[in-house]
């Protein structure tokens, strides 16, 4: 092990040591989460099935969501970026909803969608429009003029230079877009799912591991299963973002 | 009033427009505009080789492409024309539970204007997200500013950053919930936390980035270290850190609203919960434009201060 894996791993560690020591001066029936306890209760999630079944859901979500959002910002921002009367059109009123966060509107989805799939959809896609919508725009707008140039000198229609030309120059500010709103989407699906726990009363109301965080604090008081799902929540967005970052690096290799 | 489009001089830069580039001969706005300036007797004499057109009375007005409103009334014409689908949409409902007309939505901003309850609401909103940003900064600049300048310090804390970063302020509610409680405490945790790492990033980045030669210029005068820090280094990463402010806002003030909708008894999110559970749509729609003006002028706010502190450094991206 060099010098510098030593480092990185000194302050990691002695937190978890001091966090246990903390835990174990506490009396034994206190509700304080302690690593060994979380560890444990990992193990309990995991082998009774709950843990995977409730991030599968919460993921299924996010990926539904993510997809119908995708498709409505790629092709908003494409067609905005492309044609500057469009831009000029639609940029109000987007810049109007842009600050308005995907939590916000909950209240209304919630009256609308009910607390279903349908709403989980509806949340998710609205976080992920915004991102991809605006980077979507500005990298179809950025493209070298040059190219489409060309494409016009040889007759090429211009939907067919969006199609072949605009779109495949902008893919790289598409895939930072699309990172941005995975990373929103996630994050916004935890929290409906734990605002959904917390108003609609009981466990069984939403799923995912938003509820199962609402489930675990407010009926079992099980601080334990809150860290390990706090951890999961982590695992997943950190994965998100390496596999997006991995993706970028394989599909836009002739970028560098 | 009616402006022209302005076509950048430059072939090669500015962005796309596919309508503008298309040859004019197959642009059927600009044959229209043609004829029109034939039947108005104007005669187009001549296709200069940039490409751009003078007519033959004004020689120095180029023809500069067909004419369009100036940017504020085409976003005016925008948003009148979605206020219309909104009435529209509302009246074909025929249900103001559901989605309740603007009007109504006026109607309710106005009363809650009138009662106090909007400022009275949107205000702790707001000093919650004051108090969070100053805690953010208290505990990520300093930090920021050691990790960047000492890489021992930067090597040592980084992993922990990297461990918790993944771990979004929101999925720190129900632990929080258990800690402070529902109330003030918990909306300021939870944006302070969700501001502290782009702060944090942003100042590292922006003590990486100084000019090693201002620092050497520094030194080579004699000052001393503690000086060149406050002298050089801070100055010179300011509009990274300032940038990474704006970041925090932006993350601080959607994961506020999210930890006031669940676990406080007050604030601009907790007042759409609470109009949500009394049925009273307008009311709840009311503070969600609210929400968004509260985030759109931080926003702004936060581009002045950029604009003012820093102009060195004022991007085009920067709006």
């Amino acid at each position: 092990m060099s010098a510098r894996h030593f480092r990185s791993m000194v302050l990691p560690v002695v937190l978890v040591v001091l966090w246990q020591a903390w835990a174990m001066t506490l009396p034994a029936k206190s509700a304080a989460p302690s690593p060994a306890h979380v560890v444990k209760e990992f193990g309990a999630l995991v082998s009774s099935g709950a843990l995977p079944s409730a991030t599968v859901q919460s993921l299924g979500r996010v990926v539904l969501g993510f997809v119908l959002g995708a498709m409505l910002g790629i092709t908003t921002g494409a067609l905005m970026g492309a044609f500057r009367s469009v831009h000029r059109n639609l940029d109000p009123i987007i810049e109007t909803f842009r600050p308005v966060a995907a939590i916000a509107i909950l209240p209304m989805v919630i009256l609308w969608c009910g607390t279903g799939l349908l709403a989980a959809v509806a949340i998710v896609g609205y976080a992920a429009f915004f991102p991809l919508v605006i980077n979507t725009a500005h990298g179809v707008s950025h493209v070298d003029r040059r190219l489409v140039q060309a494409a016009l000198t040889m007759g090429v229609k211009p939907s067919t230079i969006l199609r072949t030309v605009l779109l495949p120059a902008a893919l790289p500010s598409i895939f930072v877009g699309a990172r941005l709103a995975m990373g929103i989407a996630w994050t916004a699906i935890i929290a409906a799912e734990l605002a959904v726990g917390a108003k609609a009363g009981g466990p069984g109301g939403s799923g995912g591991l938003g509820e199962m965080m609402f489930v675990d604090y407010s009926y079992s008081v099980d601080l334990n299963g809150i860290v390990v799902c706090m951890i999961v929540v982590g695992i997943v967005s950190l994965l998100i973002d390496r596999g997006f970052r991995a993706a970028e690096r394989r599909l836009l290799a002739w970028r560098l | 009033m009616r402006r022209r489009r302005d076509v950048p001089s430059d072939p090669f830069s500015g962005p796309v427009d596919l309508i503008a580039m298309v040859p004019v001969a197959s642009r059927s706005t600009q044959r229209n505009h043609a004829k029109q300036r034939l039947r108005r007797g104007i005669v187009i004499v001549a296709a200069t080789a940039e490409g751009t057109r003078t007519t033959a009375g004004l020689p120095s007005r180029a023809w500069r492409g067909p004419y369009v409103l100036p940017r504020a009334l085409v976003a005016v014409r925008s948003l009148l024309i979605l206020l219309v689908i909104w009435q529209c949409a509302s009246l074909w409902t025929g249900n103001p539970l559901l989605l309740p007309s603007p009007v109504g939505v006026v109607d309710a901003l106005v009363d809650l204007l009138r009662s106090g309850e909007l400022f009275d609401q949107a205000s702790v909103s707001i000093a919650r997200l004051m108090i969070s940003l100053v805690v953010a900064m208290v505990l990520a600049i300093p930090l920021g500013l050691l990790m960047g300048l000492l890489p021992l310090v930067g090597e040592i804390i980084d992993p922990v950053i990297e461990l918790l970063r993944p771990i979004s302020g929101i999925a720190w509610i129900p632990l929080a919930l258990f800690t402070f409680g529902i109330g003030g405490t918990l909306p300021i945790f939870i944006m302070s936390y969700a501001a502290f790492f782009p702060l944090l990033f942003n100042t590292i980045a922006g003590v990486r980035s100084v000019d090693a030669r201002l620092v050497s210029a520094a030194r080579s005068m004699g000052l001393r270290r503690s000086a060149i820090v406050l002298h050089v280094v801070l100055p010179a990463s300011l509009p990274s850190v300032i940038v990474g402010l704006r970041l925090a806002i932006a993350s601080g003030w959607t994961a506020i609203v999210a930890a006031e909708l669940i676990g406080a008894d007050s604030g601009v999110g907790f007042a759409i919960e609470w109009y949500r559970e009394l049925l009273m749509s307008a009311k709840v729609l009311a503070f969600i434009v609210v929400i968004g003006l509260i985030g759109y002028s931080a926003n702004l706010t936060i581009t002045a201060v950029h604009r003012r502190l820093t102009p060195w450094a004022v991007t085009a991206e920067l709006r």
